[in-house]
């Protein structure tokens, strides 16, 4: 089995749990690929940018998160789960958003 | 002349609410919208720059008679130069962001007006009232008076999308609304925060006594209030966690309303990231967070938009993901990257309100926005998706468009700033944004047409191709002549750092 | 113990906004809902206005041959009141269009569970 055939079973597998009814065409699992790799260069890339901090830290960081993304593929299709109209899902993320925006503003700036 | 700066947002106004009083009598509803409409862009360029105090009230020192007599502790304090009236702000950017808001709400009412069976004087009302929201928006220099706008602006937004009347477009009218009675208050706090450790709610004051050390910056009260602002910002301009209720509110509206809704976006996203960078410049932390944010935005923005199979969601998405562009100019804080960044607010608002024009054309013709029943429409109308693929070549950044020479200066910017990281990622997303267009741009137009699709024979109005063919011109005038938008804004990055 | 009546207004504040969040966040009820977001706007308007109050402050209304140095050492501060009245109105409004929308949901789905009716 080819690694395409297999990146397909596994976005397959993961939409059927998540009782998704549209079918995986052809351009459907190219756009999920594509998403998916976009998002794990883009991540990487911008991980680089802690080279102004620590270059040290920047390599670890890299390197880990690079495994990590890796290991956790296909993202795409939980964080299109995690990313639906319902409202609950929202509300939550708003208020975890708010909490670390003032967590962050509060002891970031005076601690750092 | 200095006394048409509150008619910027008095005209509008006005005219929106006798819209609703004769919202029965049709076509005193269009006379009467195209007027203001025509009015709206050309007062901008009319209006020369400076302040305006509402009242007359202007700072003593400006005003000696009054000063004559007042007892020391008034006109020999900072009280003396302190801003007793709401101020509007008018210099060369707002000028320029004005205009462009006014061109566009003009052309979104022309061709709403046009496109509906019977002219509706409420859903202009809410247009205009809108518009005179983001305005406001854009000019105030009083930070509460800025709030009262923003919750103007939430509510008007909430409107546009109920009288799209589309499917589930009540419920999304619904969360959008609750999510904006969270963040609402939470930027009234932010006003009540700056308010009490400064006793001021005028951004200029604010950022003097800042500055003269009557206010300590290390103020923990006033490293909340800057959060909340942030707060407040993420959810005005529909930056993640925010992103997928801002997308799903444009794919609810109707085509034109979600162009004006997304100009708004723009629009509010700028005015108050400027507020921010203003105060709050001397936080690394407050660019370091626009530049995450930004970043987040675009990353989540572009790759959602890529699984989604409704072309309204999807374009929403990726006018959500293209924020980030912008964003990332102002978080650089360079006078390049700040000029860059409000130079792609600007071709932003232009190209995407085109995009959902565009695109709407398909949604007039068939109903149906779902991109895996459409196909086959490229025969239906050759010049109209040929200023669709146009359209999609100015989003992803293709010369001779505006959007090429803004990211171009975004991409020169981060790199002169030392983050080449960003440019790399910008020029990535770019190139992915450009897929995402012409997958949608396949599906609906090129690949053979489902045998079960129907297309009814109503002709696309005059009014719509009429618009999109101004907002094309408008892109490719400020691609070949981009110093001609720069020239007004680089005064002002310069003035901000 | 007597408590300050503007430190007891600020914990009030707090209490309400926190407690509008836990209604939004996890109540079900629509109207409920909405009751716990006019919280998190009321407890900022209480917040607001208690930054205007001044202890044993006067009203603040200059009245002819008051002296100008004790009117500034007692007045309490007026801009709060103007804004919390503004935004009283605001908060008005955007309720009466929560509610409305939620009459109209109400008719179409028949019940207001907010899981039932915003989740897609």
């Amino acid at each position: 089995m080819s690694l395409y055939d297999s990146i397909v079973n596994k976005i397959r597998e993961i939409q059927e749990i998540s009782v998704e009814k549209e079918p995986v065409t052809n351009l459907s699992a190219s756009a999920i690929l594509a998403a998916e790799i976009t998002l794990i260069s883009s991540i990487l890339i911008a991980a680089i940018m802690l080279r102004n901090i620590n270059i040290i830290l920047m390599i670890v960081i890299v390197l880990a998160l690079f495994v990590a993304l890796i290991a956790a593929t296909p993202l795409m299709p939980r964080l299109k789960k995690e990313q639906n109209d319902s409202f609950n899902n929202m509300i939550f993320y708003v208020i975890l958003a708010l909490a670390l925006i003032l967590a962050l503003f509060y002891w970031g700036v005076r601690n750092v | 002349m200095n006394s048409l700066i509150p008619i910027m947002v008095i005209l509008p106004i006005t005219c929106a609410l006798l819209l609703n009083l004769i919202h029965t009598k049709e076509r005193a509803v269009k006379i009467l919208a195209i007027i203001v409409g025509i009015a709206l862009p050309i007062i901008p360029l009319l209006t020369s720059y400076g302040l305006h105090y509402f009242g007359g009230h202007a700072p003593l020192i400006n005003n000696p008679v009054l000063a004559q007599g007042l007892p020391a502790f008034l006109t020999e304090t900072v009280l003396n130069i302190y801003h007793p009236a709401i101020t509007y702000i008018f210099s060369s950017a707002q000028q320029l962001f004005i205009f462009i808001l006014g061109i566009m709400a003009f052309l979104v009412i022309f061709t709403s007006l046009n496109e509906t069976k019977r002219a509706s004087g409420v859903y202009a009302f809410l247009m205009f009232m809108g518009t005179a929201a983001v305005t406001a928006i854009l000019l105030s220099d009083d930070i509460f008076n800025l709030y009262v706008f923003f919750e103007i602006a939430a509510l008007s937004q909430v409107g546009i999308i109920i009288a799209s009347n589309a499917e589930r477009s009540y419920e999304t009218a619904l969360k959008y609304l609750f999510l904006a009675s969270i963040a609402a208050p939470m930027l009234l706090l932010a006003v009540a925060f700056l308010l009490g450790v400064s006793g001021n709610v005028n951004i200029t004051d604010i950022i003097y006594s800042i500055n003269t050390g009557l206010v300590d910056p290390q103020n923990p009260v006033l490293l909340m209030a800057c959060g909340l602002l942030f707060f407040g910002w993420l959810y005005g301009a529909g930056l993640p966690p925010f992103h997928t209720i801002k997308s799903a509110v444009y794919s609810k509206a109707l085509p034109h309303g979600a162009a004006l809704l997304q100009a708004f976006s723009v629009f509010t996203f700028v005015a108050i990231a400027i507020i921010i960078l203003r105060i709050f410049s001397f936080i690394p932390l407050a660019k370091i967070f626009i530049i995450v944010i930004s970043l987040l935005a675009m990353i989540l923005g572009i790759t959602m938009a890529l699984m989604q199979t409704d072309f309204k969601r999807l374009i929403g998405y990726l006018a959500v993901g293209e924020l980030g562009y912008i964003g990332i100019g102002l978080g650089l804080g360079t006078a390049l990257g700040i000029t860059a960044g409000l130079f792609q607010a600007v071709n932003e608002a232009l190209i995407t309100s085109l995009i959902f024009i565009g695109f709407g054309t398909i949604f007039y013709k068939t109903g149906i926005s779902n991109i895996n029943k459409l196909g086959g429409l490229m025969t239906e109308n050759p010049r109209l998706s040929f200023i669709v693929i146009l359209s999609g070549f100015a989003m992803a950044g293709i010369p001779p468009f505006n959007a090429f020479q803004s990211k171009l200066l975004l991409v020169q910017a981060s790199i002169t700033a030392g983050l080449p990281e960003l440019g790399i990622i910008m020029v990535l997303l770019s190139i992915v944004t450009f897929m995402t267009f012409m997958k949608a741009f396949y599906t609906i137009y090129l690949r053979p047409k489902p045998s079960d699709l129907e297309i009814n024979d109503k002709d696309i109005p005059k009014a719509t191709v009429i618009s999109m063919v101004v907002l094309l011109v408008l892109c490719l005038i400020l691609g070949l002549f981009p110093q001609i938008a720069t020239s007004f804004l680089e005064p002002f990055a310069q003035g901000l750092i | 113990m007597v408590i300050d009546v503007q430190v007891a207004s600020f914990f009030t504040a707090a209490a309400l906004i926190v407690l509008g969040l836990f209604a939004a966040l996890f109540i079900d009820n629509l109207i409920k809902k909405v009751i716990g977001l006019a919280f998190i706007a009321d407890g900022v308007n209480l917040f607001l206005v208690t930054l205007g109050y001044r202890p044993g402050g006067m009203v603040y209304i200059f009245l002819p041959g008051m002296s100008a140095d004790i009117f500034t050492q007692t007045a309490s501060y007026p801009l709060p009141f103007a804004m919390v009245l503004t935004s009283i109105v605001i908060g008005a409004s955007t309720l009466a269009v929560m509610l409305g929308i939620i009459i109209i949901l109400y008719k179409k789905h028949g019940t207001i569970s907010a899981s039932k009716i915003l989740n897609e």
